[in-house]
C-alpha cells in the first residue's frame, strides 16, 4: 500500500505529482515515446560517421532512402493498424504478390499497365477485406489469420509464376514515373518513392494525432470495450487498417519492381517481421492503444541506416541480424523503464 | 414528490437454475440520488447489469420517462441516456481527457471527410467540466487518462456524463479502491451531479459512503427488495445493517 503523496493531501479529491503539465519542458520532450529513438538515431549516424566518412557521402544517401521508402510504406501501415490492437504478418508475401499480378498481366497482353496496377492493388485491398473478417467477425487472433493468409499469398505467387521472376523492363508508361521515376538535387538522386514516403507520412500522421479516425484508432486498441461501448465501430476500424495495411505492401511492392526491374515472386519474404520491430522500436505498443507516425519513421531510419552503416564500416552483413536483434531488446528495455517511471504514483 | 425516471418492474432473472432476481420492482426518481445496498449475492450487480445493458432480464419490462423501453446493449443503454460509471472501465488509457470526453461523438470543423477533430473546442469543453464536477486543481485536459488517480478517472466519467445530458448516471462502486481525500472527492462529484439535474444510483460495498450521498436507501437481500424507501436522515446505519443482513425485517423508520 504506496502513501499518500503531500500534494493529494494538500489537494483533496485530485492530483497526482507525475502530470506532464507540472512538468518542464525538457522532462515533457524525454518523456514522449519518439524521444529514445530519436536518441539512437543520432547516436548511429555519429558513429557511423566517425567510423566510415563515406556514410554521408550523397551517393550512399540516396541509396539507403530509396529502399528506406518502401519499407517505410508499409510500417506507416502497420503502425496504425498495431495501434488498433491487430498486426499484419502477411504485408511480406503482399509485397511480393501484387507486383506480380500487375507485371504478368501485362507480360501476357491481358490488360495495360496501368489496368494491371489497378487490379493489382484491388486484389491486395481483398486479401486485406479477407483478414479483417476472419479476425473481427470470427475473433481468431490476427497473428494466426496473417500468418495463414502470408503462406496463402506467398503460395499463390510461386504458384501462378512457377518460381519464376516475370518481367519487368519492357514497359513505358507515365505511371512509372509517378511512382518511381527518379531526379537529382545537387549531387543527391532522388527517386519520387522518397516523395510519396514522406506524403503517406504526414498523411498518416494527420489521421493518428487530429483526425476523429486516429481517435477510434487509439480507442479500438486501448480499451475496445470502452470504445464499442460509446459508439466506436471498432470491427469497421479494424477492417479498414487491414485493408489499408495491404494496400500500403502492395504499392511498395509494386514500387520495388519496378526500381530493381524484377517482380520475383520470393520478394519481401521476412519483411513483415523486419516492419513490426520499425514499428515497436519507434515506440508504438504492440498491444495497441499506443502508436507514433514520427516513432516508426525514426524506427525505419534506426534499422535501415544500421544495416547500410554496418556494412560499410566493414561488419559482415550476415552478422546484421545480431545488431537488429540487440537494438529491439535494449528498445523495449528503455520503453519500459521509460514507461513505468512515467506512472510511479499512479 | 418528483417523477418517476425509471420504473423496472416485476424483473426476473435466471442464471441457468439459479434466480439471481425475484420479482424485483425498483424506481429512481428524477433528481434523486439512491443507494442500492445488499449482501455480496444479494442480485445488486445483476440489476444494475440489466439496467446498463449489460446482461437481459429473464422477464420484466422497464419504464423510461414513462416509456416502455428495451435495453439490448451498452449502446441502447447510453443513447437513451443511462450511464454506468465502473472503476476505470469506461475510459481509454492512453487518450487525453478531452478525446475520452468525447469519444464516439468528436467535434468536426472543417470538411467532414477530412474529419479533423476541433481540438481547441474539445479542450475548452473539457476544463470546463472539470471545473464543474468539483475538480479544485488544475488538470490540463490533454492529460493521459493513464496519469490521472482513481478518484479523478471517476470524475471525468461522471464530466462525460453530464455534458452528453445522461440522465441517470449508475456509479458501481465507484469509491473502491480510494483514499480518504480521494472518496470525498467522488461524493461530492456525486452530489454536484444531482444538483445539476441529473439522477444517481449509488452501489458500494462501503455503507458509510452510501449514508453520506444517497436521497433514499433500496436493500435487496437474495435477490428479492427487502426495503425501498429508507431515508438516510431519519435512518441509523446500525438499522439498515440490520435489514441488509435479514436481522430485522421491516425498515424501522
Amino acid at each position: 500500500m504506496r502513501s499518500t503523496p503531500l500534494i493529494q493531501r494538500l489537494f483533496p479529491g485530485t492530483a497526482s505529482e507525475t502530470r506532464t503539465g507540472s512538468a518542464s519542458a525538457l522532462q515533457r520532450l524525454i518523456s514522449r515515446p519518439e524521444f529514445g529513438p530519436f536518441v539512437l538515431l543520432v547516436i548511429e549516424i555519429v558513429v557511423f560517421t566517425l567510423l566510415s566518412p563515406a556514410f554521408l557521402s550523397p551517393g550512399n544517401i540516396s541509396n539507403s532512402l530509396t529502399f528506406t521508402s518502401e519499407l517505410g510504406m508499409i510500417a506507416l501501415a502497420m503502425t496504425l493498424l498495431m495501434t488498433s490492437g491487430e498486426f499484419d504478418l502477411s504485408v511480406g508475401s503482399v509485397f511480393g504478390f501484387a507486383p506480380i499480378v500487375m507485371w504478368t498481366l501485362y507480360n501476357t497482353g491481358t490488360t495495360s499497365l496501368e489496368v494491371g496496377f489497378v487490379v493489382a492493388l484491388l486484389i491486395s485491398l481483398v486479401i486485406g477485406y479477407a483478414n479483417g473478417i476472419f479476425v473481427t467477425r470470427l475473433k481468431i487472433p490476427s497473428f494466426l489469420v496473417t500468418l495463414g493468409m502470408l503462406l496463402v499469398v506467398r503460395g499463390t505467387a510461386l504458384y501462378i509464376t512457377s518460381g519464376f521472376p516475370q518481367r519487368t523492363w519492357r514497359a513505358e508508361s507515365p505511371l512509372i514515373d509517378v511512382i518511381v521515376g527518379d531526379f537529382n538535387i545537387g549531387s543527391y538522386r532522388i527517386y519520387m518513392s522518397l516523395l510519396w514516403f514522406i506524403l503517406f507520412a504526414v498523411i498518416f500522421g494527420y489521421i493518428l494525432t487530429r483526425s476523429k479516425a486516429g481517435n477510434w484508432i487509439q480507442a479500438s486498441g486501448g480499451n475496445p470495450s470502452a470504445a464499442l461501448a460509446r459508439g466506436v465501430r471498432v470491427m469497421r476500424t479494424k477492417m479498414a487498417l487491414f485493408m489499408l495495411s495491404s494496400l500500403m505492401a502492395a504499392y511498395a511492392g509494386i514500387t520495388s519492381s519496378i526500381r530493381v526491374s524484377a517482380a520475383n515472386p520470393n520478394s519481401g519474404d521476412g519483411y513483415e517481421l523486419e516492419v513490426i520491430a520499425m514499428v515497436v522500436i519507434g515506440g508504438t505498443a504492440l498491444s495497441g492503444g499506443r502508436g507514433t507516425i514520427i516513432g516508426t519513421v525514426l524506427g525505419v531510419l534506426i534499422l535501415r541506416m544500421m544495416r547500410n552503416g554496418i556494412v560499410l564500416i566493414g561488419v559482415p552483413g550476415l552478422a546484421y541480424n545480431i545488431f537488429i536483434g540487440a537494438i529491439i531488446l535494449g528498445m523495449m528495455a528503455l520503453h519500459s523503464w521509460l514507461e513505468r517511471r512515467h506512472h510511479v504514483g499512479v | 414528490m418528483t417523477g418517476e425516471l425509471v420504473r423496472m418492474e416485476r424483473i426476473n432473472k435466471f442464471y441457468g437454475r439459479v434466480q439471481a432476481l425475484k420479482d424485483v420492482t425498483f424506481t429512481v426518481r428524477e433528481n434523486e440520488i439512491v443507494g442500492l445496498l445488499g449482501d455480496n449475492g444479494a442480485g445488486k450487480s445483476t440489476l444494475i447489469k440489466i439496467l446498463s445493458g449489460a446482461v437481459a432480464a429473464t422477464s420484466g419490462d422497464i419504464y423510461f420517462k414513462g416509456q416502455k423501453v428495451t435495453i439490448r446493449d451498452t449502446t441502447d443503454a447510453i443513447r437513451l441516456g443511462i450511464e454506468t460509471i465502473y472503476q476505470d472501465s469506461a475510459l481509454v488509457p492512453h487518450l487525453s481527457i478531452a478525446r475520452n470526453l468525447f469519444l464516439g461523438r468528436e467535434p468536426i470543423k472543417g470538411a467532414p471527410f477530412l474529419g479533423n477533430m476541433d481540438q481547441e473546442k474539445m479542450n475548452e469543453v473539457a476544463r470546463q467540466l472539470l471545473k464543474q464536477v468539483g475538480i479544485t486543481k488544475d488538470i490540463p485536459p490533454t492529460t493521459p487518462i493513464s496519469s490521472l488517480s482513481g478518484g479523478e478517472r471517476q470524475a471525468v466519467a461522471i464530466a462525460r456524463a453530464l455534458y452528453f445530458r445522461s440522465d441517470l448516471i449508475i456509479l458501481d462502486e465507484p469509491t473502491n479502491n480510494l483514499g480518504v481525500e480521494e472518496t470525498q472527492g467522488v461524493l461530492r462529484f456525486v452530489r454536484n451531479a444531482r444538483d445539476s439535474g441529473h439522477s444517481c444510483i449509488f452501489i458500494a460495498h462501503n455503507i458509510y459512503h452510501v449514508f453520506q450521498v444517497v436521497d433514499r436507501i433500496v436493500v435487496l437481500r437474495r435477490g428479492k427488495v427487502v426495503a425501498d424507501d429508507i431515508d438516510p436522515k431519519k435512518t441509523t446505519i446500525e438499522e439498515v445493517e440490520k435489514i441488509i443482513t435479514g436481522l430485522a425485517e421491516q425498515p424501522v423508520a
